[in-house]
């Protein structure tokens, strides 16, 4: 379990993360919540919102919280944040170059959402350290609701990025929905994927709501606690602090 | 089935599929584009048609074809691109013919902003084509409702031979809810031998079927236009609305549709914990408006002042006065840019205006 007030979950993911998956897999949700925990283990983190195919929904709508926080934030000009445009800001090829203690890049969704990293070829070649490429899986969306369909998409997305995916985040829910036993499913889920495809599972999700409902013990991969931050405007967001 | 985890866009999308249609003609603009995504990969596994035009001109047209010869038909675009299909929209209309047009709403006018709005009410409602031509609006508020009004507009479409519309907001498209569909709803027109040009082998009736809107004699014209008429009285057998907390006594109503319901709705919520009640009507079909269901949430209590509550300048404040009798004044709120209101604002809104009721 952790998030920013639990510090011992076992994820340790210094130097540069890129995390890619399907369509509304909730990349942007574990990026932004992967970003509150680096933080609150100390490290100095920037993120970067390299969405390009989504209008709404994006790391950019929690600027503002994670600014608070001190976490730096890379995003297109102020004037430009709700352009429909697929704007690529020069400051992403130097953090992929020099990610210091912690980059997370949000990359957007599926194969058409990840070809702006080959664009990028130059600077991800000219790193000397390996870095994680983080395909995130929710198996309760369509088309990753099966180990194959998600094996389907990492093939299409290293086949237009140009990068190896090297391990899975599992982040099974079904938002205001979910119930223990979609994470259970979920956990369960991941262990045959990871199987399956020789990747190790880098952490699983569980939103803050449903933390008193599982115990910890029972899986045997970290846990990443989500304060979900991108809620539409009838909603609040769970606060950070 | 069980319950996935869908953007509005994409139950849609899979709505129309389950309710047998099986043609989609597009064209792409933000913010509703996944639903032509989804469906260039989802139509051939059912063995449908995707086609992307050229224009919203030429998808309008496609649609008025495959209509024509008695296919279930969609579309689905937003604000500028609905502008384009207008004409065809109209030939539809006056040739009687059914399909389905869903409006992802982005603010306006102009090419406006891609973030999410409740403009084209007044389009959607009263001038969606020129000529005496109007459509069945349905707004949804949740993902899943949006999945079920698309698969009933197939069968309104068909019964009253006339497009039907959804009108949902930016952020109906965009978010994600968990979604069910039922297993199997697949169906066909059944009325379709009405006007499809289909061939004459498998039909009882030997008369001819001709699809037009082009009626020379000006008594042929009235007449096509009473019939239409006629049919848009009769729509309000489908009128659909729901009341939300209208059975405490309340001096301030709310008339709010899609998202911004939602919004009302924590208001609402939210005031209701500090012992102020307000009501709430949202309305389902914005055409026809469910004028008597407004009127009597009015009368039928203690109130005094209806807000009507949008993401437009006030388009539908005209409809709520309409229902409301003169029984009390009504007042807009709302923002159109793309911004949407808070909760919070409702508040204050309604605490400033209930301090001087």
């Amino acid at each position: 379990m952790c998030g920013p007030v639990d510090k011992e979950c076992g994820i340790d993911l210094p130097g540069l993360t890129v995390i890619v998956g399907n369509y509304g897999s909730g990349k942007t949700e574990v990026a932004v919540n992967l970003a509150v925990y680096q933080n609150a283990i100390g490290r100095r983190v920037r993120i970067a919102d390299l969405d390009l195919v989504n209008p709404y929904f994006r790391t950019r709508e929690a600027r503002k919280v994670l600014n608070q926080l001190g976490i730096e934030t890379i995003l297109p000009p102020e004037g430009l944040l709700q352009a429909d445009l697929p704007i690529l800001s020069p400051a992403i090829s130097g953090l992929i170059r020099q990610p210091g203690d912690c980059a997370i890049i949000d990359v957007g969704g599926d194969d058409a959402g990840a070809t702006v990293l080959a664009a990028l070829a130059d600077a991800f070649s000219g790193r000397k350290k390996p870095f994680n490429v983080l395909q995130v899986v929710n198996p309760y969306r369509p088309n990753t609701d099966s180990v194959e369909g998600c094996i389907a998409i990492r093939k299409a997305i290293e086949a237009v990025s140009k990068l190896s995916i090297n391990g899975w985040v599992g982040n099974a829910n079904l938002i205001d929905e979910t119930q223990t036993g979609h994470i259970r499913y979920g956990y369960q889920f991941m262990r045959a994927l990871s199987e399956r495809s020789g990747l190790p599972v880098a952490f699983i999700t569980v939103a803050k709501e449903l933390l008193s409902g599982v115990d910890i013990h029972e899986f045997e991969i970290p846990l990443l606690t989500i304060y979900r931050q991108l809620v539409p405007p009838w909603k609040k967001a769970i606060a950070l602090s | 089935m069980a319950k996935v985890l869908m953007k509005g866009n994409e139950a849609i999308a899979e709505a129309a599929i389950r309710a047998g249609c099986l043609n989609y003609f597009a064209y792409p603009i933000t913010p509703q584009s996944e639903v032509a995504e989804y469906l260039c990969w989802r139509m051939p596994e059912v063995n449908g048609v995707f086609l992307q035009g050229e224009s919203e001109v030429a998808v309008a047209y496609m649609i008025f074809g495959a209509a024509a010869a008695g296919a279930r038909v969609f579309t689905t675009s937003s604000s500028p691109g609905i502008s384009l299909m207008s004409e065809g929209i109209s030939y539809l209309a006056g040739a009687q013919c059914p399909a389905v047009f869903v409006n992802i709403m982005r603010g306006g006018p102009g090419l406006g902003g891609i973030l999410p709005s409740q403009a084209d009410y007044l389009q959607a409602t009263k001038g969606i084509g020129h000529g005496d031509c109007r459509m069945l609006v349905m707004a949804p508020a949740t993902v899943q409702e949006a999945a079920e009004m698309v698969m009933k507009a197939f069968p309104l479409a068909e019964k009253y031979r006339n497009p039907v519309m959804i009108l949902g907001d930016g952020l109906i498209g965009q978010m994600m809810e968990p979604v069910e569909f039922p297993d199997d709803l697949k169906s066909e027109p059944t009325n379709k031998d009405e006007w499809a040009t289909n061939g004459m082998d498998h039909r009882k009736s030997k008369t001819r079927n001709l699809v037009r809107s082009l009626f020379l004699d000006p008594v042929v014209l009235n007449n096509n236009n009473l019939v239409l008429k006629e049919k848009y009285e009769k729509m309000k057998d489908e009128i659909l609305f729901e009341s939300y907390n209208t059975e405490k006594d309340y001096r301030i109503l709310i008339v709010s549709y899609g998202t911004m319901s939602r919004v009302c709705r924590t208001a609402v919520d939210m005031l209701a914990d500090e012992g102020i009640h307000v009501g709430l009507i949202r309305p389902q079909t914005l055409f026809p408006f469910p004028e008597e269901a407004i009127c009597k949430a009015v009368t039928s209590s203690g109130c005094k002042l209806v807000l009507s509550i949008e993401m437009s300048m006030g388009q539908m404040l005209e409809d709520v006065q309409r229902s409301v009798l003169g029984a009390c004044p009504v007042e807009w709120y709302g923002k159109c840019g793309g911004e949407v209101p808070t909760p919070e604002e409702i508040i204050d809104l309604i605490k400033a205006r209930m301090a001087s009721l």
